[in-house]
């Protein structure tokens, strides 16, 4: 055992952490051969082996037995911790499945519903263009389905780029995850600005990695996503903006907005970039939200009764 | 020898039983497995210094795998069942190193 050094007190803590590592064998098993030692001595020799609380085949079967405890201990964790790990996995794995089974009838629907648009656009066509007033609502309508970005559009353009910050160079990369510091993730408030300095310059369509803005396009962050439109979109953010090409890029990088967003990129390294681009194709946006409809009266003319559509009123003044 | 065959058996009837543990008992059940291991690592260590007793062996488990438990669970009672069972486990895991120190000292030097 460890003595402690002459003169010096020896602390209740230094003590107890000394007995523990230096008593990792149980003292019983010292005390017992001691006192068969005793017993040894005093009984004579050749007695020794009987003599004593447990003869040698009882304490070899009651040794096993422990060691048949022992095991069926240990196997039963290891079966615990087997299962549970295989519980784990079969939810892990159904939800899954069920993520995939819903994300495929989602998919079928909208694509249920974009034929059923087309479907209801040709019917209406139809019906409009037979008559003078109806081939006017017609065009219009057209011109505003055009402004609400209900079409798909393609033409020359800008495309600006943010990224989040490249992760510091001290972060470790065979230790830990790559740590970008917070202040240098793109925000939803920094995209805002993006796209409404775009407006402001001139910008005829803007889609960001690939969901269309529309007039009631809402981009914000839930949690650590960003969602345009409730589609959640991830870094890096190709903000696709059609317009006059040259117009276009000198009016938004005089814009305030972008000023503020090139002095992100200096103090915090979140990445913001822009070019011009020839061809840029941007997705129709999910548009115009029916909210009332009325069947046509069989008795009325077809061609004289407003369909009734969401889209903004047809008439002259309402624009 | 018999001892040996004692683990063996117990080993394939835990796996062949394939017992349900209860639930309460479940969160037990590794430190009750590390509580073991330490008895039976101290009972190799004697029996390579020539002192082993079988008695001394079989009241060493048995007190370990309930005292652990014992603690641990009155740990989880008082609300720091985390930080004791910590505790237990990095005591019997010294206690384990200890042990298995000597008994590596005595089979490569014998």
């Amino acid at each position: 055992m460890n003595a402690p050094a002459p003169g010096r007190p020896r602390s209740l803590g230094a003590s107890l952490l000394d007995q523990v590592l230096a008593e990792t064998l149980d003292p019983a098993y010292a005390q017992a051969a001691a006192a068969r030692a005793e017993r040894a001595r005093a009984g004579g020799d050749g007695t020794a082996g009987e003599h004593g609380w447990l003869g040698r085949r009882r304490g070899q079967l009651l040794v096993a037995l422990t060691l048949l405890v022992a095991g069926l201990l240990a196997s039963i964790a290891y079966g615990q911790a087997a299962a549970g790990q295989e519980g784990r996995e079969q939810t892990r794995s159904a939800l899954r499945s069920d993520i995939a089974d819903q994300s495929d009838t989602a998919d079928d629907l909208v694509a249920q519903l974009e034929a059923l648009t087309a479907q209801v656009s040709r019917t209406r066509a139809q019906a409009l263009e037979v008559s003078a007033v109806g081939q006017h609502a017609l065009d219009e309508l057209a011109a505003a389905e055009q402004g609400a970005a209900v079409v798909a559009v393609s033409g020359p353009g800008l495309q600006v780029t943010m990224d989040n910050a490249p992760p510091a160079a001290e972060s470790d990369p065979v230790g830990g995850s790559a740590e970008i510091a917070q202040a240098g993730i793109v925000q939803d408030g920094d995209l805002q600005l993006a796209v409404n300095a775009l407006w402001a310059s001139g910008a005829e369509a803007i889609s960001i990695n690939g969901q269309r803005l529309g007039a009631t396009s809402a981009i914000r962050q839930a949690g650590q996503a960003i969602l345009v439109d409730l589609h959640p979109v991830t870094a890096p953010y190709v903000i696709s903006v059609i317009g006059d090409r040259d117009d276009l890029r000198n009016r938004f990088i005089s814009t305030p907005e972008a000023k503020s967003l090139a002095r992100l990129t200096k103090d915090y390294g979140v990445v913001f970039d822009y070019a011009r681009a020839d061809e840029l194709h941007l997705p129709a946006g999910t548009g115009a939200e029916l909210r009332s409809a009325r069947p046509l009266d069989p008795d009325e003319d077809a061609a004289t009764t407003d369909p009734g559509t969401g889209t903004p009123d047809p008439t002259p003044d309402g624009g | 020898m018999i001892p040996i065959l004692g683990l063996a058996i117990g080993v394939v009837l835990g796996l062949l039983l394939d017992p349900s543990v209860p639930l309460w008992l479940q969160p037990y059940l590794p430190i009750a497995v590390v509580a073991a291991l330490d008895a039976v690592f101290g009972g190799i260590r004697a029996r390579f210094d020539g002192i082993f007793d079988a008695k001394v062996f079989v009241v060493s488990f048995v007190s370990n795998v309930v005292v652990a438990g014992l603690i641990v669970f009155l740990g989880d009672q008082l609300g720091v069942g985390a930080q004791l069972s910590t505790a237990v486990v990095v005591v019997l895991g010294i206690r384990i190193f200890g042990n298995a120190a000597a008994i590596r000292r005595h089979l490569f030097r014998a």
